[in-house]
C-alpha cells in the first residue's frame, strides 16, 4: 500500500518472489537446452534460442492464469497472487524476446519493412492449417506490451479501477492469440502427438479450474436470504470467526462482515484497489486488510486510515437472539456506521 | 471482484472452453504426426513412379508429370516467403505456388517446365534451383 508512487515499492517479501521468478527461468531456459541439444543435436542455435523463449512465456502464462482459480479454491495459493505483476512483466519479457528474435530473423533481411513482413511472408489466411500463425503471435505481443506497461499502481490509479481491470482482462484474448499462434505455429513446423498432448493438457487445466471456480462463486452469489421487515438474515453470530468475516451477497454484491473487539461492522467486500476479496483478510492493527497486496479500511467507516484514500461503501447492522441482520442498502462509500455491539 | 467482473470471467472462459477445441481439431484435423526427427514415409518417396525427370538435393525432390510437379520439401525453411517458379524453354519464370512448411506439394502445370526454381521475393534471394 503505497500513498507516493515509487517504480517498485520493494520489500523483502517482493525480492524472495522476484528471485524466484528469476531462477525458476534461468533453470527452464538452461533445461530446455539441454533437452533439446540431446534429443536432437542439429538444432541450431537461433532455433534454440527462439523455442526456448516462447515456450517459457507460454508456461509463464498458464501460471499466472492459473493463480487466480488456485487462490479462490485454496486460500493457502495465496502467497503467489501477491507479486503476481512481477511474474507478468518477467513473462512480457520471455515473450518479447521471442517476437524480437523471431522479427530480425525471419523478416528483418530484405528490403521490406519487418512488421509489414509479419502480415504479407504468407498470405494463406483462407486456410486454418496453413494460417499466417506470426500475426496472431504479434496481435498477442502488443496486448501483452499493453498489459505490462500499464501494471504499475500510477497507471491504476489514474485509469480508474474498472478502466485498469477490463484492459488487464484483455489477456484473455492474448491467451486465445497464443494458443492459436502456438498451436499452429507447432504445426506447420512439426506435428508431433507429445507437443499436441502437453498444449491440451495445460489448456484443459486452465479452463476446468476457472470453469470450477466461476460455477462455485455463482452458487455463492445466488443464495437467498430470508428477509424480515427490510433486514436480512446472515447468520448466527457464532458461524464468523474474531477478526475474520463472513461473506454474504446482497443485492449481487458481496458484503464482508467482519467481527472484532466484541463488534461487527460490514463494508463492501471489493478492494479497491485491484478487487480483492476483503472479506477474506483479517483484521490487522484494527484495519480489514486485503489479502492480496495488504491495503488496508478501518471496519467502521470504510476508509483507508490517512494519508490513504480510497474508500468502500458500508453497510448497517443489527443483532437479533445472536443472529446477523444486514440492511440491503449500501451507504456512501467511506459512511461512518456504529458498528454492532455484541458483548 | 464485483459480480459483473465475476459474470465477465464465467462467459470468458465458456467461450474459451468451447472455441478453442473447435479451432484445435480444424487446425489440425488435416496432419499427419510423427515425431521430432523422424521422416514421414507418405513425404519421402513420389506418388507415381513414372517420372519425365527427377531431381533431388539436400532441401528437396522434386518430380516432373505430364501434367504437374510434384515437390517434397524435406526440412523446415528459414525463409519467410518461398515461391515455386517453373522455368520453359526459353528460360521465362512462372510462378506455380508456394512453400510453406515441410512435406508434399502437387502444382499443376500446362506445359512441362525445364527445370523448377524456388525463390524468396522478401529477401530476394535464390533458395535452390533444380538441374533437371
Amino acid at each position: 500500500m503505497g500513498h507516493a508512487y515509487e517504480l517498485i515499492l520493494w520489500n523483502k517479501y517482493k525480492k524472495g518472489y522476484d528471485k524466484i521468478i528469476v531462477l525458476g527461468m534461468v533453470l527452464y531456459l538452461v533445461l530446455f537446452a539441454t533437452v533439446t541439444l540431446t534429443t536432437n543435436s542439429e538444432t541450431t542455435i537461433e532455433t534454440l534460442v527462439l523455442r526456448a523463449f516462447g515456450s517459457l512465456a507460454f508456461v509463464m502464462l498458464h501460471i499466472i492464469l492459473i493463480i487466480g482459480p488456485l487462490c479462490r479454491l485454496d486460500s493457502r495459493f495465496l502467497p503467489i497472487l501477491y507479486n503476481r505483476r512481477h511474474l507478468g512483466v518477467s513473462m512480457f519479457i520471455a515473450a518479447l524476446i521471442h517476437g524480437v528474435f523471431a522479427i530480425v530473423q525471419f523478416h528483418s533481411l530484405g528490403n521490406v519493412n519487418p512488421i509489414y513482413s509479419i502480415f504479407t511472408s504468407n498470405i494463406d489466411y483462407g486456410s486454418l492449417t496453413n494460417f499466417p500463425f506470426q500475426v496472431l503471435g504479434f496481435f498477442a505481443l502488443m496486448i501483452l506490451f499493453v498489459m505490462a506497461s500499464t501494471s504499475h499502481d500510477f497507471f491504476l490509479s489514474n485509469l480508474s479501477a474498472k478502466v485498469w481491470k477490463i484492459l488487464h482482462m484483455m489477456v484473455y484474448v492474448a491467451y486465445a492469440l497464443i494458443i492459436a499462434h502456438v498451436f499452429l505455429g507447432t504445426f506447420q513446423q512439426e506435428a508431433s502427438l507429445f507437443t499436441i498432448a502437453i498444449l491440451i493438457l495445460g489448456f484443459v487445466i486452465l479452463a476446468v479450474l476457472h470453469l470450477t471456480t466461476a460455477f462455485k462463486e455463482s452458487k455463492v452469489d445466488n443464495n437467498k436470504a430470508i428477509e424480515k421487515e427490510d433486514w436480512l438474515e446472515v447468520c448466527p453470530i457464532s458461524e464468523i470467526e474474531e477478526d475474520r468475516a463472513k461473506i454474504f451477497t446482497v443485492n449481487n454484491e458481496r458484503v464482508a462482515i467482519f467481527k472484532y473487539d466484541g463488534k461487527l461492522s460490514a463494508i463492501h467486500n471489493v478492494c479497491k484497489h485491484q478487487g480483492g476479496p476483503l472479506g477474506e483478510g483479517k483484521i490487522i492493527d484494527g484495519c480489514v486488510t486485503c489479502p492480496w497486496h495488504g491495503f488496508q479500511y478501518l471496519p467502521h467507516n470504510g476508509q483507508s486510515p490517512p494519508p490513504f484514500t480510497e474508500k468502500v461503501a458500508t453497510y448497517k447492522l443489527k443483532l437479533t437472539n445472536e443472529i446477523v441482520y444486514i440492511k440491503p442498502e449500501a451507504f456512501e462509500e467511506g459512511t461512518e456506521v456504529e458498528p454492532c455491539n455484541y458483548k | 471482484m464485483t459480480s459483473g467482473l465475476r459474470k465477465a470471467h464465467r462467459y470468458i472462459w465458456l467461450v474459451l472452453f468451447i472455441a478453442i477445441p473447435i479451432m484445435i481439431v480444424f487446425a489440425t484435423k488435416n496432419l499427419s504426426f510423427s515425431g521430432p526427427n523422424s521422416e514421414q514415409s507418405s513425404t519421402t518417396t513420389f506418388t507415381e513412379k513414372s517420372t519425365k525427370a527427377a531431381f533431388e538435393n539436400e532441401l528437396v525432390k522434386v518430380a516432373l508429370y505430364p501434367t504437374n510437379v510434384e515437390l517434397i520439401l524435406k526440412r523446415p525453411l528459414k525463409n519467410a516467403s518461398c515461391i515455386v517458379y517453373a522455368i520453359d524453354k526459353n528460360d521465362v519464370k512462372t510462378a506455380i505456388g508456394q512453400l510453406t512448411t515441410p512435406g508434399k506439394y502437387q502444382f499443376k502445370v500446362t506445359d512441362l517446365p525445364e527445370n523448377i526454381l524456388i525463390y524468396d521475393e522478401i529477401k530476394d534471394v535464390l533458395i535452390t534451383k533444380t538441374n533437371l
